[in-house]
């Protein structure tokens, strides 16, 4: 049962990656975004290689994360797919399931050959193996969080992509900024800081100070805990409202057409 | 072998009728859509071997009917769902193995190629890699699909994607069929091809549930019909007995010469509750043929009318269908 289950979720997650990575959100959204974001930043300031490269990862590793989910649910409901998928013995949790493991992986594998890339190129020095474990740690929660983000947002019950990713963009940029990417935490004014600890790019910024130079706020472990905690509550949260809007999402663009229908029908009818 | 009376043909017609076994049983379907009521209590029973349709105008609750028993609509409280003879209503997803569903329209991944479709739906039934690959084929080379495996499902017509749909509901040989519109807007030769394939999967010992605007396809393929309007089954009964029921009901069409005012045609339309017009025909159903050619008479007479031509024939399923369409739609108020 459990192996069948599991089956299922792996099928689902192939599925997702052969037929969505290529689509034009997720490599605006997940490549193209992160790539000009840090070549705005970078250009023509004196910025360390070791702060670049903490917000090129954290960056990638957010941005990548959070692309394809949202645009999954919108397509399938649109193609009417997801409906195929809900008449097979699947259930909501095994597709949920499916997405997220979809995102991290294509968060993973980009966020990984980035980082190698970089640590070749400009031959940066860690201190020990665990501390290069710690860091694809954080790179590992931080994908498995960006995809739960993507796939909160997604619980929109619409058809259009672009309905996903303007949530998604609204809640990814304030969170980018107060991330201490940009400008370390112990610069960020008082009532910024506070903000600060309720993005989640926060700690894994801080894990990545933590593993490059030390120059962390808070100790490894409170990144950690807190990154896990932020996947907790993702998850619950976007497995309840997709619970509630599911049903929702299939009533309403199934049967808009059909509503307008009967009503005209009625109105029709009423008048003779 | 002639000793066969009246008597022992309805015995055995019973022994018959207790020999059937339900393959699926609803009871008090309900769907709203905010104030409007889509599905309004319908039950019905389908018995193991049998092809059913659902016939209607549209929106009349056909797909919705269909949404409900396949698990895509929640159901309400009081509704309940048997297949064969085990209420599933609690355990949705443990029955869905017994469906295989062609929708209207393909929902068929369209960047995946055939065979990938065919090789992701034999995945989610668990199926093995040999098992599915051994069936797929079986199935693309019945329906002719055989030379397009390759071809991504967006490149294909409209009916090779329907017969795609086919394919991917029979992949996991479930026991129930359940068609929505198959042959809609295919052209007349797909439609062919189609029907017979029905008949043969009906042959098969399928149980087959098909909802469907096309009387013709009704009267060719199905044993029992279900009528529905405004989301209530108005009949239920096979093809023959519908027009046997209506046999004394006669289809009345005339030609009236040069053209109507709007008042005229108004009040013609009313009076004789004209279901349709045809080329230049006005068609009615009518229960006492002569008092209603006597109107007829009468109203053209009073109007200043003159009919051209005069045509009393026996009425068609469509056009009993269109006449209790019509009926309950009155009997509601409309």
């Amino acid at each position: 049962m459990i192996t069948d289950g599991l089956n299922r979720i792996w099928i689902l997650s192939k599925k997702n990656i052969s037929l969505y990575i290529k689509r034009g959100p997720v490599l605006i959204f997940g490549l193209m975004f992160p790539f000009f974001m840090t070549l705005s930043w970078v250009i023509g300031r004196d910025i360390s290689i070791n702060h670049v490269f903490i917000g090129i990862v954290s960056m990638t590793s957010f941005f990548t994360a959070t692309a394809i989910a949202p645009v999954v649910l919108p397509i399938e409901t649109r193609e009417k797919s997801l409906e195929r998928i809900l008449v097979s013995p699947i259930s909501l949790n095994e597709i949920l399931l499916g997405i997220i493991i979809a995102s991290t992986l294509y968060s993973l594998i980009i966020t990984s050959i980035i980082t190698i890339i970089f640590i070749l190129m400009f031959s940066i020095v860690f201190l020990s193996i665990s501390i290069i474990f710690l860091m694809f740690l954080g790179i590992c929660l931080m994908s498995i969080l960006g995809s739960l983000l993507g796939l909160l947002a997604a619980a929109n019950p619409t058809d259009r992509t672009s309905d996903v990713m303007l949530i998604v963009n609204l809640i990814k940029f304030p969170l980018l900024f107060i991330s201490g990417i940009f400008i370390p935490l112990q610069n960020l004014p008082s009532n910024l800081l506070f903000l600060s600890f309720f993005s989640p790019i926060t700690f894994l910024v801080d894990l990545l100070r933590f593993c490059v130079d030390g120059s962390n706020f808070f100790t490894y472990q409170v990144d950690i805990i807190m990154l896990l905690i932020w996947i907790v509550v993702l998850f619950i949260v976007g497995y309840m409202l997709h619970k509630r809007t599911m049903p929702k999402r299939l009533a309403e663009t199934g049967k808009k057409k059909k509503m307008m229908m009967m009503k005209k029908k009625m109105e029709v009818m009423s008048k003779k | 072998m002639t000793f066969q009376n009246n008597n022992t043909n309805k015995i055995s017609q019973e022994l018959d009728l207790g020999k059937k076994s339900t393959a699926i049983k609803v009871s008090n379907l309900v769907k709203r859509f905010e104030d409007l009521i889509a599905v309004n209590d319908v039950s019905f029973e389908i018995f193991k071997g049998e092809i059913v349709g659902i016939l209607g105008p549209n929106g009349a609750g056909k797909t919705t009917t269909i949404r409900l028993l396949t698990g895509i609509f929640k159901l309400e409280d009081k509704a309940s769902i048997e297949i064969f003879n085990e209420d599933i209503t609690k355990n949705l997803n443990k029955y869905k193995i017994n469906f295989g569903i062609v929708p209207e329209v393909s929902n068929a991944f369209s960047d995946f190629t055939v065979w990938q479709n065919l090789k992701f739906s034999g995945g989610i039934y668990g199926f093995p890699k040999e098992k599915i690959e051994k069936r797929s084929k079986k199935l693309l080379e019945q329906f002719g699909l055989i030379d397009k495996m390759h071809s991504k499902t967006k490149a294909l017509s409209k009916g090779l994607k329907q017969r795609l749909n086919f394919c991917l509901a029979l992949l996991h040989e479930p026991p129930i069929l359940i068609l929505d519109e198959p042959t809609s807007g295919l052209d007349p030769i797909s439609v062919k091809i189609m029907r017979n394939r029905i008949l043969q999967l009906k042959k098969e010992g399928k149980t087959i549930l098909i909802t469907t605007h096309d009387m013709q396809e009704a009267q060719t393929i199905c044993d029992r019909i279900l009528i529905m309007n405004r989301g209530k089954i108005i009949a239920d009964e096979s093809p023959d007995n519908i027009r046997e029921r209506f046999k004394s009901t006669s289809t009345i069409l005339f030609k009236i010469d040069g053209v109507l005012s709007n008042d005229q045609k108004n009040t013609l339309m009313d009076t004789f509750n004209i279901i349709k017009e045809e080329n230049d025909y006005y068609v009615f159903s009518s229960d006492d043929a002569i008092k209603d050619i006597s109107m007829l008479y009468n109203f053209s007479k009073e109007n200043n009318l003159n009919i051209s031509d005069f045509k009393v024939k026996e009425t068609s399923l469509e056009e009993v269908f269109i006449h209790l369409i019509k009926k309950d739609s009155i009997s509601i108020g409309g």
